[in-house]
């Protein structure tokens, strides 16, 4: 079965950077603090922005469902299941044009912020 | 009272599970970002994510297993089942139509319920991606999205099935089913003997998830789906 989809495996800088840090990533994390949950607490949130993203038609599944195969076999290979579905879901937006690299830093930087002065 | 839970503390030695790592990860912060510049975007609305994130948490196995219990003991809505699943999951409360309307975008309403006999063993796979029964049965295992799963089962199911530690007699059939964009499937396996007196409640505990994919079979005592993780013999040395 060849995995048939357009989106490109190149790596990607600000990616890269989440993809590097194993150390943080649940399956780490959850038993040094004593949490069972085996998903972290963005999973459900996260299976429902792929839900809506196809429900706009910005994101068909199939699309969707292809991309992260040839990126999970790939770039993201070495990174466990929710991070790596995380990671996929976003390579796929920035190459499609749906959110811009720098926009998401930027962002990124804001939401730190914002969660750590609470 | 509250309290805390820092690394390196034992889980086992706490008198109760923590709910969640104290520590904000990169993980997280990307999720939010990029949630948050989607719906900036219009990508879609705060609302719809508030409304799929409320379906997803709705969702699991136990809808599923209450349908295969109230099937085995109730023979008219077990040919209700076979006959027009979505619209028979109405009467345990499931309605394929959510949350939209429609349905969701990955899960078309349109149902098979396959039925197990004692010369026919079914098991259900998605080898295009990962299709899967969500209404009934919730989100779909790890492992049932994997490419490795999905190309090898439809080849070698015996020895795939043998894997979960199912081993189904060569005497018995074995039908896999590959779901596809228009339609979803499930197992319904056949009732355990032993069980003849039991509760459609006691029924629907040995039902679990695996036994509907067709990996596993319910069996009294069996209430739980457990893989054990193997560690590799040669780990990649990095």
């Amino acid at each position: 079965m060849s995995i048939k989809s357009d989106v490109d495996a190149s790596r990607i800088e600000l990616l890269e950077a989440l993809r590097n840090k194993k150390e943080k990533t649940w399956d780490v994390l959850a038993p040094q603090y004593g949490v069972t949950n085996p998903n972290p607490p963005w999973k459900t949130s996260l299976a429902a922005m792929c839900d809506c993203l196809a429900d706009s038609g910005k994101l068909p599944s199939l699309d969707r469902r292809n991309a992260e195969d040839k990126l999970a076999e790939s770039v993201y290979r070495d990174v466990p299941a929710p991070e790596r579905q995380l990671l996929a879901l976003v390579h796929i937006m920035l190459n499609r044009g749906l959110v811009d690299e720098s926009d998401l830093a930027a962002r990124m930087r804001a939401v730190r912020s914002r969660l750590e002065s609470a | 009272m509250s309290h805390s839970h820092k690394p390196g503390e034992s889980g086992a030695d706490l008198p109760h599970a923590a709910p969640t790592v104290e520590e904000i990860t990169d993980f997280e912060v990307l999720e939010i970002a990029v949630r948050e510049l989607a719906i900036e975007h219009g990508l879609f609305t705060a609302e719809d994510h508030r409304r799929f994130t409320e379906w997803t948490e709705s969702i699991g196995p136990a809808a599923g297993s209450r349908l295969v219990a109230k099937a085995w003991t109730d023979p008219a809505f077990k040919a209700r089942v076979l006959d027009d699943a979505v619209k028979a999951c109405k009467e345990i409360g499931i309605d394929w139509a959510e949350p939209t309307g429609f349905g969701t975008p990955s899960d078309y309403m349109n149902l098979r319920v396959l039925e197990d006999t004692p010369t026919l063993h079914h098991v259900i796979v998605c080898t295009l991606c990962s299709c899967y029964p969500r209404p009934l049965l919730g989100m779909s295992p790890e492992w049932y999205r994997t490419t490795n799963y999905r190309r090898r089962l439809v080849r070698w199911p015996r020895q795939v099935l043998a894997e979960f530690g199912l081993i189904i007699p060569p005497e018995v059939e074995v039908r896999v089913e590959d779901s596809n964009q228009k339609c979803r499937f499930m197992v319904m396996p056949m009732r355990p003997e032993g069980t003849d007196s039991w509760t459609e409640e006691q029924l629907a505990e040995i039902v679990t998830r695996d036994c509907m994919i067709g990996v596993a079979l319910p069996r009294p005592g069996r209430t739980a789906d457990v893989h054990p993780v193997h560690k590799a013999r040669h780990p990649v040395q990095e």
